[in-house]
C-alpha cells in the first residue's frame, strides 16, 4: 500500500477533544504527523484583561472541564502573589484537599477515557463510576459537579461543611479496595500489557527537551514535581512521596505512565487523609483582599496533566494588564509526531490516550 | 420422525390439500392458456415437486430457529453487558452512594415503574430493527455505487446461509451434507469477500484499512482454524457432523465417563476457540471495526438498514460459530435423556456464547500485528502439534482398552 495522510479529526473518537492528527501511514505504520490544534480557542488571556481579577476564576475554571479547580488554584495563587495577600492556614489545607480531590477526579475521567481507547469499555464504566464519588464529595463544599468556582482570592469560597472528613474517609476507603480490584483487570491483564508496553516510548531527556512534564515525565523515572520543587499551600508539611515510574532505564512507555496516574492516586488519598489529620482551625479567607495590583507575578503549579505556568502584568488597576498562561498539554501534543513514528495505527489512540489530553486548555 | 420427514409430510398435505386444486381450477378456468398452470400442478402433484417444497419448509425452518437465537443472542449480550459493567439504568450513582451508608444517599428520588416489566427488554431489538429501516440509506458521493451496495448483501446472505447448514440435532437438520462441515467453513470463509468489497466501495480511508484489517485477519486464522479441525475428522473418519457427534457419544473413558473431543484435543479445541473467536470478529480480535482509531472500519459509511444488517450478519457469525465449535468439540447434541437433544445443543451454544460475551467486555482489543504473530507463530504450530497426538493416540489407544474406548472408524 502506498504512504498516504490520514485526518483523525478533528471529529474522532481519538482525539479526546477537537484537535486534528494528521497521520501520514505505509500501511499500518505511521511514518509522519501533524497534529493541528486551535478549534477551541476562546481567547481567555484576551477576556481575562477586561474583566477585574476575581472575576477571571470562572474563565480559568472553563479552561480545562476535566481539571477546573487545580487550573483556578494557579490563577489565585498568581494573583495572590501579585496581590501580597497572606492565605489562612486552614484556607491552604482546605486548597489542598480540593486540589487533591480534583487530581482523583481528573485522573479517573483520564483512565476512564484510556480504556475505549484500548478497546475496553467496561473500564470506562468503572472509572467513571469512581469518579462519581469524587464529583459528589468536591459538590458537597462548592456546589457544583464540574465547574467548582470554590478557590477564591485569599482564601476558599466557604468552610467544608460538617461531616465532610467521614464522608471522604468512606469514599477513600471504597476508592482503595476498588483501585486493588481493578489491578486484575487492567495492570494484570495480558492483553492490557500486550497494548501498552513498549509502545509511545521517549526518553527523559527527550521529554525535557519537547517540554513533556507532569505524569508524563514522572513516567520515565524522573523525580520532579513542582509540589515539592516549587512547593505551594502546604505540600511540604505533608507525609507524600513523588511517584516515578519507568518502563526501562529512562525512559516511559504507556504503561509506564498509565502506572504513575494510578500511583498519583494512591499517593493523593494519602495527602488528604494527612489533611485531614493536620487540619487547623480558623478562618478560611484573608481579612484584607485588596482590589487594585501592580507588578509582576508568575507561578507554576502541578496541574493534573503537569506543569501550569500563570503570568500576571498589573498597572495599578483592577483589571490584569497582562495574563500569560503556559499549558502542559500544548507542548506535550505538539510533540507528538516525534513518540508516534514508527508505531502502528492501532497505536494513535494508546499513546495519544495516555498522554491525558485535555484541549480545553491547550486551546485556551 | 426428522424434521426433513416433517416437512415432507407438511409438503405431501399442503400440495395435496392446496396447491394442486388451486393450479388445477386455473388450469380449468381458461383452457387455451392452460400452459404454466397445468404443468405446475402435474409438477406438485409428483415426486420432485413435494420434495422442492419440503425443502423449502425445512430451510425456512432452520432460518426462523437461526434468527430467533439471534435474537436472543443480543438480548443476551445487552443483559450480561450491563450486568458486568455495573450499568442499571440511571440508579448508578445512587447505588454507588448507597454502598456508603443511607444517610449519603441524601434526597433521593424514589420513583419506580409500577408492576414487573422483566424480560420485555427483549422488545427493544424490534425498536432498533424498526428504527434501522426508516433511517435513510446513504450512499457517499464518490463511492463505487454498485459494489457499495453489493457489500452487505454478500456479507449477509452468506451469514444467513450458515444458519441451515449446521443440524440441532440428528433429526433436526435442513441439511444432512456428507461434507456438512467443510460447507459450512466454505460459507463462513465468503463473508471477507463482502467486507473488503464494502470497505473498498466506501472510498474512505477508515473503511478501507478496516477492510484490508479483516482480509488479513480472516486469512491468517482461517489455516490454523482448519488444521484444529483436521484432529476431529481424523477421529471420526467424516465431515458430517452427525457422524462426528456420534462417535463423540460412543466414545467413553475413566468409568464409562463420555470422552467429548475437548478431552483428548485439548489444544485443539484451545486453537479453535481462540481462531474461531477471530473468525467472527469478535473483541479482542475486533480490529477491523475498531473503533478507537478506525470509526466504524468497514462499516463506516453504512447506515440504516445495511448497517444493522452487518450487526446482525456478525450475530448470527458468532452464533453459528459457537454451534460448530458445540459439534466438534463440546458433543453436540449428545447429553443425557430426559432433556431433549436440540436443548442440549443449544444450551451449549449458549454456554459458549455467554463465554464470549464475557471476554468482549473484560479485555482490550489485540493489534494487527499482534493477531497476525498469534495466528502464525502460535497457533498454527499449536493446531500441528493437536494432529500429531490425534494421529499417535489413535495408534496406542488400544493398549488402553480397558480405560478408553474409541468407535473403529478407519
Amino acid at each position: 500500500m502506498a504512504e498516504m495522510w490520514i485526518s483523525m479529526g478533528p471529529q474522532h473518537p481519538m482525539t479526546h477533544g477537537l484537535w486534528t492528527l494528521k497521520v501520514k501511514v505505509d500501511g499500518e505504520t505511521i511514518v509522519d504527523a501533524d497534529p493541528e490544534l486551535g478549534y477551541l480557542h476562546r481567547s481567555v488571556e484576551k477576556m481575562g484583561e477586561r474583566r477585574k481579577y476575581f472575576m477571571n476564576t470562572t474563565l480559568t475554571d472553563r479552561l480545562c472541564y476535566a481539571s477546573s479547580t487545580t487550573w483556578t488554584h494557579s490563577y489565585v495563587l498568581a494573583v495572590e502573589e501579585l496581590m501580597e495577600v497572606e492565605v489562612p492556614t486552614r484556607a491552604q489545607y482546605i486548597r489542598t484537599i480540593m486540589l487533591e480531590l480534583q487530581r482523583l477526579a481528573s485522573h479517573l475521567m483520564w483512565a476512564g477515557a484510556y480504556m475505549p481507547d484500548l478497546g475496553h469499555i467496561t473500564g470506562a464504566l468503572y472509572f467513571w463510576r469512581d469518579r462519581e464519588l469524587f464529583l459528589n464529595l468536591l459538590e458537597l463544599p462548592s456546589g457544583s459537579r464540574l465547574l467548582y468556582n470554590y478557590m477564591r482570592i485569599g482564601g476558599v469560597k466557604r468552610d467544608l461543611p460538617d461531616g465532610f472528613e467521614q464522608k471522604t474517609e468512606r469514599i477513600l476507603k471504597l476508592f482503595e479496595q476498588r483501585l486493588d480490584e481493578y489491578a486484575d483487570l487492567f495492570e494484570n491483564s495480558k492483553i492490557f500489557r500486550m497494548r501498552t508496553e513498549d509502545v509511545g516510548k521517549f526518553t527523559g531527556t527527550q521529554a525535557m527537551n519537547m517540554g513533556i512534564t507532569g505524569p508524563n515525565l514522572r513516567g520515565c523515572g524522573i523525580k520532579h514535581d513542582l509540589r515539592v520543587e516549587d512547593t505551594y499551600e502546604i505540600y511540604e508539611e505533608v507525609d507524600w512521596d513523588i511517584c516515578t515510574r519507568e518502563a526501562g532505564p529512562g525512559y516511559s512507555d504507556c504503561f509506564s505512565r498509565y502506572m504513575v496516574r494510578i500511583d498519583e492516586m494512591k499517593e493523593s488519598v494519602r495527602i488528604i487523609r494527612d489533611c485531614f489529620k493536620k487540619m487547623p482551625q480558623g478562618p478560611t479567607m484573608s481579612s484584607r483582599v485588596p482590589v487594585r495590583a501592580s507588578g509582576e507575578a508568575f507561578r507554576r503549579t502541578e496541574d493534573s496533566r503537569g506543569e501550569a505556568l500563570m503570568y500576571l502584568v498589573g498597572d495599578g488597576s483592577d483589571r490584569p494588564y497582562r495574563w500569560k498562561i503556559k499549558s502542559p498539554m500544548f507542548t506535550t501534543i505538539s510533540a507528538c509526531p516525534h513518540y508516534l513514528k514508527g508505531y502502528k495505527l492501532a497505536d494513535i489512540p494508546a499513546i495519544m490516550g495516555s498522554i491525558d489530553i485535555c484541549i480545553g486548555e491547550t486551546d485556551k | 420422525m426428522t424434521l426433513f420427514g416433517l416437512c415432507k409430510t407438511m409438503a405431501e398435505l399442503t400440495a395435496e390439500k392446496f396447491i394442486v386444486p388451486i393450479l388445477e381450477f386455473q388450469r380449468n378456468l381458461f383452457p387455451p392458456f392452460s400452459y404454466p398452470a397445468g404443468d405446475l400442478a402435474d409438477w406438485f402433484a409428483s415426486e420432485g415437486g413435494i420434495v422442492t417444497l419440503a425443502w423449502i419448509y425445512a430451510v425456512n425452518i432452520a432460518f426462523a430457529v437461526g434468527m430467533t437465537n439471534l435474537i436472543l443472542v443480543i438480548h443476551l449480550e445487552r443483559k450480561i453487558a450491563a450486568r458486568i459493567q455495573d450499568r442499571r439504568g440511571p440508579m448508578l450513582s445512587l447505588r454507588a452512594f448507597r454502598e456508603l451508608g443511607e444517610d449519603l444517599a441524601g434526597e433521593a428520588p424514589t420513583w419506580r415503574f409500577k408492576g414487573n416489566y422483566s424480560g420485555i427488554g427483549i422488545i427493544q431489538n424490534m425498536a432498533d430493527g424498526i428504527k434501522a429501516i426508516t433511517k435513510e440509506l446513504i450512499i457517499p458521493n464518490k463511492a463505487d455505487k454498485f459494489l457499495f451496495s453489493m457489500g452487505p448483501i454478500i456479507f449477509i446472505s452468506s451469514s444467513v446461509f450458515l444458519l441451515v447448514l449446521f443440524p440441532l440435532s440428528d433429526r433436526f437438520a435442513a441439511s444432512a451434507a456428507p461434507a456438512g462441515l467443510m460447507v459450512i467453513m466454505a460459507a463462513f470463509s465468503i463473508a471477507p469477500i463482502g467486507v473488503l468489497t464494502s470497505g473498498w466501495a466506501s472510498n474512505n480511508k477508515y473503511s478501507m484499512i478496516g477492510g484490508m484489517r479483516s482480509a488479513a485477519q480472516l486469512m491468517s486464522y482461517e489455516i490454523p482454524l482448519l488444521l484444529s479441525m483436521a484432529g476431529v475428522f481424523l477421529l471420526a473418519g467424516s465431515y458430517n457432523p452427525v457422524d462426528i457427534v456420534e462417535q463423540q457419544r460412543e466414545a467413553t473413558w475413566l468409568f464409562g465417563l463420555p470422552m467429548w473431543n475437548f478431552i483428548p484435543q485439548f489444544i485443539g479445541f484451545i486453537v479453535f476457540m481462540i481462531c474461531i473467536l477471530a473468525e467472527v470478529e469478535r473483541v479482542p480480535f475486533d480490529l477491523p471495526e475498531a473503533e478507537a482509531e478506525l470509526v466504524e472500519g468497514w462499516t463506516t459509511e453504512y447506515s440504516g438498514i445495511r448497517y444493522m444488517l452487518f450487526l446482525a450478519a456478525e450475530y448470527i457469525r458468532g452464533f453459528a460459530g459457537a454451534a460448530v465449535a458445540t459439534i466438534l468439540f463440546l458433543g453436540g447434541w449428545a447429553g443425557p435423556w430426559p432433556v431433549p437433544p436440540e436443548i442440549w445443543f443449544l444450551l451449549k451454544v449458549y454456554l459458549i456464547i455467554i463465554f464470549w460475551i464475557f471476554i468482549r467486555w473484560t479485555v482490550p482489543r489485540i493489534r494487527t500485528d499482534q493477531i497476525l504473530e498469534l495466528g502464525w507463530k502460535k497457533l498454527l504450530p499449536l493446531s500441528l502439534i493437536n494432529i500429531l497426538i490425534v494421529i499417535f493416540m489413535v495408534e496406542i489407544y488400544p493398549y488402553f482398552d480397558d480405560i478408553v474406548n474409541l468407535p473403529e472408524v478407519f
